[in-house]
């Protein structure tokens, strides 16, 4: 075994382990243990810095032959899932002082940054439970109100359910082909193939349907969404979701789809994305309505996967960091409120923009850029993706597509409405100090805003 | 300073403008600013206008740099006889409207301010991309601060009425993104090149029923901002509840992009599928041009009667634009400037009753050329400019938006196209009638408003209408160097509709219809 390659290659993943470590040497060491946001948040800048450096410079290496392996576009997708996290810690400060929250979340990332290099169906697996495990606590950590519990419990026996798939999956592909390489998914995926790898492909593409909540595997995210508290729930909704696609990604590569599994990976998430942004209009809850827009989102990044090798891993990074960028600046633009549930209400988002415009406008663009109307990133992200669908030769896909993104400005622009046209809420009860959430808004906006202004330069470095 | 640059200056002002306004703590300075930076904006445009070459083909003043390179989307800026006066018609909008608000806003003003020049940047935009990328992203992006604007300082329905606009607009604009997508992409197939430019756009060849979902797509964006009947119905809800500046922008700027829309992309993008269905589009015109009128003819609403006539005028326009004919189409960019100014013009005379009296009820209204004379002065210039009266803006247009209809219906050999044009003329009586019978009623009838004794005009509100009846007789009485500034892109635009690009057809030839040009 080549150590140099070892210990280059999973810079960011040491890091991440070594801040982990450090966290529960504290944790155990000292009689109140504090700064722990602090550490994750520098451990979290350094291990960006590693994977954009390993980007940079190009770096491939197999540590782990054909279990693990680094290059360019896995560093890439490491450091876009890293670099989405900072602003979640930063969130987390205002929230969470004990050291478990941050413990788990940089454990959640470990798995993540596992997905990203895996090579090996089980590195595969072993890194989606291990990203998935401390989710199903962070849930419950912010325990609040009883449906908490039942949220977390909704949410672990889905997930359970998603990863039995995909170890059925998995293990059916082992018998069609005797491989448990990536490879043999990819090969299966674009050959028409016997039936039993085909059911194979079919089993961890639900499983991973279920992981991002495509329709209609979706009903656990409003309710795990809702009562998770606000950076738990933005740790979902990008973080986790980012990996997934991102993963998804890395599993089928550049290799064309068969027809039959074009059929599988554009109705349902058209489906979703018809089915979010409806049911997103109806919500009252601000977790709710966010949890409905990212299926309808999972069904845009899905769409992706129509389009061609290279324009497809363009399509997905790109999109995955902006609608990250966009929903972490939604959430950390929130109101405080002493009580989780009033804060969640949109309701209390009432005339905002009399109290704090900065919050109000914040929140406004991040809306708006999910709802993808221009100049904002938001457009630019769904405009790659349907060309490249459109590319493709699926001009019928594409149209239904845009038309069903259409239903989900009514939902946006909703919030705008309320945000701006509605007359102020009751004197809202005060929460904790948002000096680290203003921060983190920066932090999304900053990026954001260069992507409006050059997205050619941004498209142009992925 | 070049004079590409000084097109630059002149569009990003209002970014400046709001990047000042928010540092602004005072709302007396916020008004200050945000008209210093449009009086700027439109003597600059000013100049650009008097520098304009329009003996000059093509584009002028233009800046193209590399954007998004990966996708041959280039950031390409420029004026030609399109836009240029578009693009100051709403430069000249743009202090009126700022002047105009001082003092019916009173809420959230540093945000109104920042919303209106984003809006003049949106605009303005629209007009001077030549990229068709970066005119999708101008053209959407200005639902923001109108939607904002509406909802905000808007009357008791607002929230209704701006969700409306919003949401038929948007509707057009998402099938238009199709539509883009998919041009671009064949262009691509056919050619090699991938280009967003509208230059390469025009030497596309689709075959016929291609061109016709596209111009289907592309024309429903168009249509529904105009907008055409049977798409309108936003329309009479989004200036009824909009505040007055809001109002203005809508009338005066927002509905010649659809116009624009059709006359640079639209029709000359997919020259066959235009001249297959160009029966139908001009029966379509004809109809909004009498049925805007007749609804108009039953409104109580003042506004209403305004935002109704707007359907009519511009049904004068669709038909200059679709008849191909040299006049009729110069009428139709004359008239497009003319409706800008009249229709501004006369909601912003709507508001400053509305800030005295608290009403848009027409019953509630009469005599007031006894009380105001000076405000009546100016509202019958208005009015009379709006029916198309000799000497003013309105006449010009009008006339020879339908001299053009006439000339190539002739020359079709008649038929439908005849029937239409001579009906389109009957627009012309009931644009009389109701204009002059709404005056009637408001200025000279009963005296029954106001209740109490009102004040005349302001030197602020006497001088923004002047400066609009200056225009609007300058454009009466001179509408020669207009004409020439665009006579030549009325020319392009004729060549590339009567075009065959069916693809697969040897080589582009012109449908020549004897005697047309001049």
């Amino acid at each position: 075994m080549n150590w140099q390659a070892v210990f280059t290659a999973m810079l960011p993943e040491h890091l991440l382990l070594a801040g982990i470590v450090v966290l529960i040497c504290v944790e155990i060491a000292a009689a109140r243990p504090r700064g722990a946001a602090a550490l994750s948040f520098m451990v979290l800048v350094a291990a960006v810095a590693a994977a954009v450096w390993l980007h940079a410079g190009g770096y491939v290496a197999a540590p782990f032959a054909e279990q693990y392996s680094t290059d360019p576009a896995s560093s890439l997708a490491k450091a876009v899932v890293l670099a989405l996290a900072v602003p979640v810690v930063l969130l987390a400060r205002d929230e969470f002082e004990h050291s478990r929250f941050y413990l788990l979340l940089l454990s959640s990332l470990y798995g993540a940054c596992m997905i990203l290099s895996a090579d090996s169906l089980l590195t595969l697996f072993l890194g989606l439970e291990l990203m998935s495990l401390p989710v199903y606590v962070l849930v419950l950590l912010a325990f609040r109100r009883p449906e908490s519990a039942e949220a977390a419990l909704k949410y672990l026996v889905l997930s359970g359910a998603a990863t039995a798939t995909f170890l059925m999956g998995v293990s059916l592909l082992y018998g069609a082909s005797g491989s448990l390489a990536l490879s043999a998914f990819t090969a299966a995926l674009g050959a028409a193939g016997d039936p039993l790898a085909r059911a194979a492909v079919v089993l961890v593409i639900v499983a991973f349907f279920l992981k991002a909540a495509v329709v209609p595997f979706h009903a656990w995210a409003p309710d795990a969404y809702e009562a998770a508290s606000v950076p738990v729930t933005a740790y979902m909704a990008t973080i986790i979701k980012a990996a997934v696609l991102l993963a998804v990604l890395r599993l089928f590569g550049t290799v064309a789809l068969s027809p039959m599994m074009v059929g599988l990976v554009a109705i349902l998430p058209l489906a979703s994305i018809v089915w979010g942004n409806l049911a997103a209009m109806r919500q009252s809850s601000f977790r709710r309505m966010i949890a409905y827009s990212s299926i309808a989102h999972a069904g845009y990044l899905f769409y992706a996967f129509l389009g061609d090798g290279p324009g497809r891993y363009e399509a997905v990074v790109f999109y995955v960091l902006v609608y990250g960028l966009m929903n972490l600046l939604a959430f950390a633009s929130l109101p405080p409120d002493a009580d989780d549930a009033v804060r969640d209400r949109l309701e209390h988002l009432r005339g905002l923009f009399h109290r704090d415009p900065y919050a109000a406008i914040m929140i406004g663009i991040a809306m708006l850029s999910l709802a993808g109307i221009p100049p904002l990133p938001g457009f630019i992200a769904k405009f790659l993706i349907f060309w490249n669908v459109m590319a493709a030769g699926y001009t019928l896909y594409a149209v239904l597509g845009l038309v069903a993104s259409y239903l989900g400005i009514y939902f946006y622009l909703r919030v705008i409405q309320v945000l701006f046209m509605a007359p102020e809420a009751e004197a809202a009860g005060r929460g904790p100090s948002r000096g680290a959430a203003l921060g983190a808004s920066v932090l999304c906006l900053i990026p954001a805003i260069l992507i409006a202004v050059l997205p050619g330069w941004v498209i142009a470095r992925l | 300073m070049s004079d590409a640059a000084l097109l630059n200056v002149v569009l990003y002002l209002p970014v400046l403008g709001i990047a000042l306004i928010a540092l602004v703590r005072e709302e007396r300075s916020v008004r200050g600013l945000s008209l210093a930076v449009t009086l700027v904006q439109f003597l600059l445009t000013a100049v650009l206008y008097v520098r304009f070459d329009g003996a000059v083909e093509g584009l002028q003043f233009e800046t193209r740099l590399p954007w998004i390179p990966d996708w041959g989307v280039y950031y390409q800026i420029g004026l030609d006889g399109y836009n240029v006066l578009l693009v100051l018609l709403t430069a000249f909008l743009g202090p009126l409207v700022v002047a105009g608000s001082f003092t019916a806003i009173q809420k959230d003003v540093k945000l109104f301010y920042a919303m209106v020049l984003l809006i003049q940047f949106c605009m303005l935009g629209t007009f001077v991309a030549q990229d068709l990328f970066l005119f999708y992203l101008f053209w959407e992006a200005m639902l923001i601060p109108m939607f904002v604007i509406i909802g905000m300082w808007g009357g008791e329905r607002r929230i209704y009425a701006t969700f409306k606009f919003v949401l038929y607009t948007a509707f057009g604009s998402i099938l238009m993104l199709a539509a883009l997508i998919y041009l671009v992409y064949s262009l691509n197939e056919s050619t090699g090149i991938t280009s967003f430019a509208f230059a390469d756009l025009y030497r596309s060849r689709l075959p016929i029923d291609v061109q016709t979902l596209l111009l289907l797509a592309f024309g429903l964006s168009f249509a529904i901002k105009v907008p055409m009947v049977p798409l309108h119905t936003w329309l009479p809800d989004a200036h009824v509840e909009a505040p007055t500046a809001g109002s203005v922008i809508l009338a005066g700027v927002l509905l010649k992009m659809g116009t624009y829309g059709f006359m640079k992309l639209g029709f000359p993008l997919f020259p066959d599928a235009t001249r297959l269905f160009a029966t139908e589009i001009m029966a379509l015109s004809v109809i909004g041009i009498l049925y805007g009128a007749c609804l108009a003819l039953v409104q109580t609403d003042i506004k209403k009667i305004i935002a109704y006539s707007s359907i009519s005028h511009l049904g004068y326009v669709m038909l200059g634009l679709i008849s191909v004919d040299l006049l009729g189409i110069q009428g139709a960019m004359i008239q497009m400037v003319s409706h800008g100014l009249t229709a501004g013009g006369l909601f912003l005379m709507v508001g400053m009753i509305y800030e005295r009296c608290h009403s848009r009820e027409l019953a509630a209204y009469g005599g007031l050329a006894k009380l105001l004379p000076l405000y009546s002065v100016f509202f019958m210039i208005l009015t009379l400019a709006s029916v198309g009266f000799p000497a003013t803006s309105g006449f010009t247009g009008e006339f020879l938006a339908l001299l053009g209809a006439f000339n190539s219906s002739w020359q079709q050999g008649g038929g439908y196209p005849l029937v239409l044009s001579v009906s389109a003329v009957a627009g012309v009586v009931l644009g009389a009638l109701y204009m002059l019978w709404f005056a009637q009623r408001f200025l000279f009838g009963a005296d029954k408003a106001p209740h109490q004794p009102v004040a005349d005009l302001s030197f602020r509100e006497a001088a923004i209408l002047a400066a609009i009846a200056v225009a609007v007789f300058a454009l009466g009485l001179f509408p020669d160097g207009p004409l020439q500034k665009t006579e030549l892109a009325a020319r392009q635009y004729q060549e590339l509709v009567r075009t065959e690009r069916v693809a697969g057809a040897p080589a582009p030839q012109v449908i020549a219809i004897e005697g047309t040009a001049r």
